[in-house]
């Protein structure tokens, strides 16, 4: 520990060892959180943070070690036993149930005042309290489907205030949200901390950590691999320790002299699944050699668009031209003959088919084009060799280009997807949340290759809700609310600050790039 | 045709039409249940047939039909402890394991009949209740209120079960369950047990319905609900989960059916168009079908079993 | 789990082949098979041949063996094969129904005699003969006491689908009711199924709100009407086989088809190596229809009289009914 109050903590974690067949998920992991505090878990996907939470919260039991509360020793064996010791969690994935009411919710597993009936008016009168004192802006009446992603996760905190949560478990909560949103929910963490609770803030993200952080605890491969404070430790040093290497955190960017326009969309309309107009109107322009970010709260038409662009959805209206193509209403095939490369969103749904084996993914586009196949055979002999080439130069990490993609971790299948796109050579390159739960390792690898598409020319575009990637990444930055484009601006001249408020849909002052 | 005969037939029809929505009320209201934890039972049917069979064999041999009544809940009861086992301990695929149910109830309950009973033989079926004074109404006195108990009962579930599923924490758990079992998991509802209970009971209302019609037409034979199970089953879809939406389900069901016959009966519809006419409830029941299924969504988990951390 | 599900399967699988009928069947001499659509006791079609073969086993050495409740023409087509396969010397066919998988079967088969009904088709096969109830006339005689019995002056008729043996009955009962009272008011409800007994019980009440006091009706389902007239001590005039144990109260009397006069012939042909090809009737005259009244029923004399007289006429040719 790398320090002693005199107060006993809260909570205190001993030896946690926790083993998965063939995984040692949690690796004598020793762990605190004192009264008042937050304290960081960090880590990479996978190294431990969520085990390590689940047994707190009683859905997993530890193989060895112990967990102290306020000193004495429990045994947490439900999330119910957990709850009943004041334990709460925010999940990541929202426990909520969105055909029910939020007291509905709320009440959800607790012991009625009226016996078997229901007593939703107390809930209710209660929900409204605790939003009062804690500014969450929480109604029990609405029904959780008609909530946004930040209210819902203000539902959340107050499901774990009502049990009288005393330790709360915050597992990634700022995935979802907008800067602005992190912002105010930070306030609200920072009071629920001042108000005598303890939080476990569990993150990858190293600016949130450093600006919410009390007390930061990183873990690799299910161990501790340091233990810090935002004082002592600044975003690399946390990268490193969470890597086990120096880690580049955006990659290094030469200039290079823009061309003609590769990509432009024309005053695009496009609509979504449930007949909502999702892009509305919508133009843009990419150049040779450019990366042009757009960022923005996912939901907000980017995924209509990228599969626009793509072929996979028929605008209404508008012109989208690639490589001199109008390819507005082309098929994706053809979209794909005038040169562009595509990264979906979904991985596993859009991008590479989970059953099938490396190498088939890694020719899925081409399988029907010599040298792959010959008169409707495939040709193996050469489909193995190219993909052997691409796994290496690529540094997909696969016991062989046999074993079944969907058993790759995150990271690997995307670098196997971005292989297969890159290696096609594309004069546009579309890519759309590219590093979203990719460790942080493939990411800065991922980044890397994006960004040497600017010296082969490459008209690229990247959609990411990752601020900091679209950040890192683009020469211009765009960002998209409600099927619009809000501005445009040159990278050198953007602010987290400026872009968090377009993402909010404000639009932008003046015209820049 | 005189005006008080055109009353007295549309008076008859309307009764009809509510005894034959009876069973598939009840068998409707227990699928829902189930469903609404996020179980299918496609075994309805055979549910249905078994329940018959025992509370037809019961009322057999003791001559009292609310035994008869008992027995057939308790079949129910007892294949919706054997179906939770399968489906939520063993975690088989819910389609195929309902549909050996169903395999299962209509042979089970043909061999046993064979065996025990051979001939049919009728038993005594419930007579029409005589409710004072509302029986005696003009009109509505035949239509609503000279109905064996068993409609009663049938319909007196529908706002029982209402009030269980929206005003109770035990409905409440079973609402969360069946659209996200890991948020109620979460917060110290058992997901077993909620499942286990919606499964029993809702078993134990085929096995009802089973009996209700066996005892209702005083017979039992082979495949004597005639796939009415599947029908309960589209019902639940068309009624959207609620006990209210199911209710009308089985009602316009079972209208239609009893103007159909009503319109034979009186060579409204040409005995050419007969056979066409008697698919005219399914056809409308499908039709239905599609406009809810845009509307309404079944719920998120059904059919999926959960695991803890999966 | 795998291979528990797969045992599982399969014991309810076992469970649902394992029906008694196939337990049956012993001895050797002349081998007969029947395959019935519905239950062997259903006091109805299927028993009334089972009835038949089992009325010949007093003077002639029979192995016996049933397949009943194949309500699927698929599963019927499979023991019909299986029958042949096995050199059963005589193969039955109950139910209009099997006609086309018979016509496929039986050319594979030229030493088995097929018989199937009721039909008059014996698809030019010389070792498949066909064989059928004059129905009509046993409709003919209840439709004839039916409107004479009738105070209201209406009497209902339920059916399944207007095909066969069903319609042959629904038109003689009608004709016989209208030949007693030109007035009557003969209503006929096809319900559209062979199954569905709920809905016939709703036909039957149906039929008796719109004032009928008198009430038939053909097929396995009708026991559901049964019931309901029963409830309200309608008269019933049954049919197939004689339904008075279903509600002694209210049957009349009941046409019964004693399918052993043609079953008889059949066999004769056969020992005579004629194996198919002709076309067999049972009827009034020949005594393979007989109406079997209900001693318990209080029938008005005057009422059996006219049936009485319905079935001389029918006899000696006075009467004519749809049928031929």
């Amino acid at each position: 520990m790398p320090s002693q109050s005199n107060a006993t903590p809260m909570l205190q974690m001993k030896g946690i060892t926790k083993r998965f067949p063939g995984v040692l998920a949690s690796d004598h992991v020793d762990f605190d959180v004192r009264a008042g505090e937050v304290h960081t878990l960090l880590g990479e996907n996978g190294a431990g943070k969520s085990t390590l939470m689940k047994i707190l919260y009683g859905l997993y039991q530890q193989d060895e070690g112990e967990i102290f509360l306020h000193g004495k020793p429990v045994k947490l064996t439900s999330p119910a036993n957990a709850i009943a010791h004041g334990i709460g969690m925010i999940h990541q994935h929202f426990m909520l149930v969105p055909t029910l009411t939020v007291a509905e919710n709320v009440s959800l597993g607790l012991k009625s005042s009226r016996g078997v009936l229901s007593d939703l008016k107390n809930v209710s009168k209660r929900i409204t309290e605790l939003s009062k004192a804690f500014g969450l802006h929480v109604y029990p009446d609405e029904y959780v489907w008609q909530l946004s992603v930040g209210e819902r996760q203000r539902v959340e905190i107050i499901k774990a205030l009502y049990r009288d949560a005393s330790i709360l478990i915050l597992d990634e909560p700022t995935a979802v949200l907008t800067p602005s949103e992190v912002d105010d929910i930070f306030v609200i963490f920072r009071k629920l901390a001042d108000d005598g609770r303890g939080l476990v803030f569990i993150s990858h993200k190293l600016k949130e950590v450093l600006d919410l952080s009390d007390r930061i605890t990183v873990l690799r491969h299910g161990k501790v691999t340091g233990y810090t404070t935002p004082a002592q430790s600044d975003r690399h040093d946390l990268a490193h320790l969470m890597v086990g290497r120096a880690v580049k955190l955006a990659p290094d960017k030469e200039y290079v002299e823009t061309g003609e326009s590769l990509l432009s969309i024309k005053d695009l309309y496009v609509t979504g699944d449930r007949g909502r107009q999702a892009v509305q109107g919508l133009s843009l322009e990419v150049k040779s050699g450019e990366i042009l970010g757009i960022a923005g709260i996912s939901g907000n038409g980017q995924r209509e668009l990228a599969e626009a662009i793509a072929g996979l959805r028929t605008p209404q209206s508008g012109k989208i031209t690639i490589a001199h193509h109008d390819t507005t209403f082309s098929k994706p095939g053809e979209i794909r003959e005038v040169g562009l490369s595509y990264v979906p969103e979904e991985r596993m749904k859009d991008g590479a088919v989970g059953e099938f084996d490396v190498k088939e993914n890694m020719i899925l586009l081409n399988h029907n084009k010599a040298p792959f196949c010959k008169n409707g055979f495939l040709n193996f002999r050469h489909i193995r060799q190219h993909s052997e080439e691409l796994v290496k130069e690529y540094a997909v990490k696969t016991p062989s280009i046999d074993s079944t993609t969907k058993n790759l971790s995150g990271g690997n299948i995307q670098k196997l997807i971005m292989a297969r796109e890159l290696s096609a050579n594309p004069k546009v390159l579309l890519a759309s949340q590219p590093t979203r739960g990719v460790d942080i390792g493939a990411a800065e690898y991922i980044h890397e290759r994006i960004s040497q598409q600017r010296q082969r020319g490459t008209a690229s575009v990247v959609i990411s809700e990752d601020l900091d990637e679209v950040m890192a990444l683009s020469d211009r930055i765009a960002v998209m609310f409600d099927g619009k484009i809000m501005g445009i601006v040159a990278q050198k001249d953007a602010t987290r600050e400026s872009i968090g408020l377009m993402m909010t849909g404000e639009q932008q002052q003046e015209s820049v790039a | 045709m005189s005006d008080s005969f055109a009353v007295m037939i549309i008076v008859a029809t309307i009764a009809s039409g509510i005894r034959l929505a009876t069973p598939f009320l009840l068998a409707s209201l227990g699928e829902a249940l189930g469903q609404r934890s996020g179980v299918l039972n496609l075994g309805v049917d055979g549910v249905m047939l078994l329940g018959a069979f025992g509370a037809y064999y019961t009322v057999l041999q003791s001559n009292n039909l609310y035994y008869g009544l008992l027995v057939g809940i308790a079949i129910g009861l007892l294949i919706g402890v054997f179906y939770a086992f399968i489906t939520l301990n063993l975690q088989a695929e819910q389609g195929v394991s309902g549909i050996g149910i169903y395999l299962f109830g209509l042979g089970m309950s043909d061999l046993l009949f064979q065996k025990f009973v051979g001939t049919p033989r009728p038993i005594l079926p419930f007579m029409p209740l005589d409710i004072p004074v509302l029986s005696g109404l003009p009109v509505v006195g035949e239509m609503l209120f000279q109905h064996s108990i068993i409609v009663y009962i049938a319909f007196g579930l529908v706002p029982v079960m209402s009030f269980v599923l929206y005003r109770t924490t035990y409905g409440l758990n079973i609402r969360a369950i069946g659209e996200n079992p890991e948020a109620a998991d979460s917060l110290g509802v058992s997901v077993m047990a909620t499942r286990y209970s919606a499964i029993i009971i809702g078993n134990g209302l085929a096995g009802l319905a089973g009996a209700a019609l066996a005892i209702e037409l005083g017979i039992f034979q082979q495949n004597l609900t005639n796939a009415m199970g599947f029908i309960a089953i589209a019902l639940v879809y068309f009624g959207a989960w609620s006990p209210k939406g199911v209710m009308i389900g089985s009602l316009v069901f079972g209208l239609v059916q009893a103007i159909v016959l009503q319109c034979k009966t009186f060579g409204v519809i040409p005995r050419s168009a007969s056979d066409l006419a008697a698919m005219a409830p399914a056809i409308i029941t499908i039709l239905a079908l599609v406009v809810v299924a845009k509307r309404f969504k079944q719920p998120s988990a059904l059919t999926k079993p959960y695991v803890r951390g999966g | 789990m795998k291979k528990f599900n797969l045992s599982l399967s399969a014991l309810l699988l076992a469970l649902f082949l394992l029906s008694p009928s196939a337990l049956l069947a012993s001895g050797k001499a002349l081998r007969v098979a029947i395959i019935a659509p519905s239950a062997q006791n259903d006091l109805a079609f299927t028993q009334s041949i089972v009835d038949g073969i089992n009325a010949i086993k007093k003077d002639r050495d029979i192995e016996l063996a049933i397949t009943d409740g194949t309500f699927v023409v698929e599963d019927a087509a499979a023991a019909i094969r299986d029958y042949a396969k096995k050199g059963y010397d005589l193969v039955i066919a109950h139910g209009s129904q099997y006609g086309g998988s018979l016509k496929e079967i039986a050319p594979d088969f030229p030493d088995t005699a097929f018989a199937w009904g009721t039909s008059a088709d014996t698809f030019g096969l010389p070792n498949v003969s066909s064989y059928e109830a004059a129905s009509d006339q046993g409709g003919y005689v209840m439709g004839v006491m039916a409107a004479a019995m009738s105070k209201k002056g209406g009497v209902g008729v339920i059916g399944p689908i207007e095909v066969g043996d069903a319609k042959l009955y629904v038109d003689g009962f009608v004709m016989g009711a209208k030949a007693q009272n030109p007035k009557i008011r003969a209503k006929v409800n096809y319900i559209g199924s062979f199954s569905d007994v709920a809905l016939a019980a709703e036909a039957a009440r149906a039929h008796m709100a719109a004032g009928a006091d008198v009430l038939t009706g053909t097929a396995q389902m009708v026991v559901g009407a049964i019931g309901a007239a029963r409830a309200k001590r309608v008269a019933w005039f049954g049919t197939q086989a004689n339904q008075t144990e279903l509600a002694p109260e209210i049957v009349v009397a009941s046409q019964v088809y004693k399918w052993e006069v043609i079953l008889k012939k059949i066999i004769a042909d056969m020992d005579n190596g004629v194996k198919g090809g002709k076309m067999y009737d049972i009827n009034l005259a020949n005594n393979g229809i007989v109406i079997e009244f209900n001693d318990a029923y209080k029938l008005d004399p005057a009422v059996k009289e006219a049936g009485m007289k319905a079935i001389a006429g029918i006899k000696d040719g006075s009467i004519v009914t749809s049928h031929k």
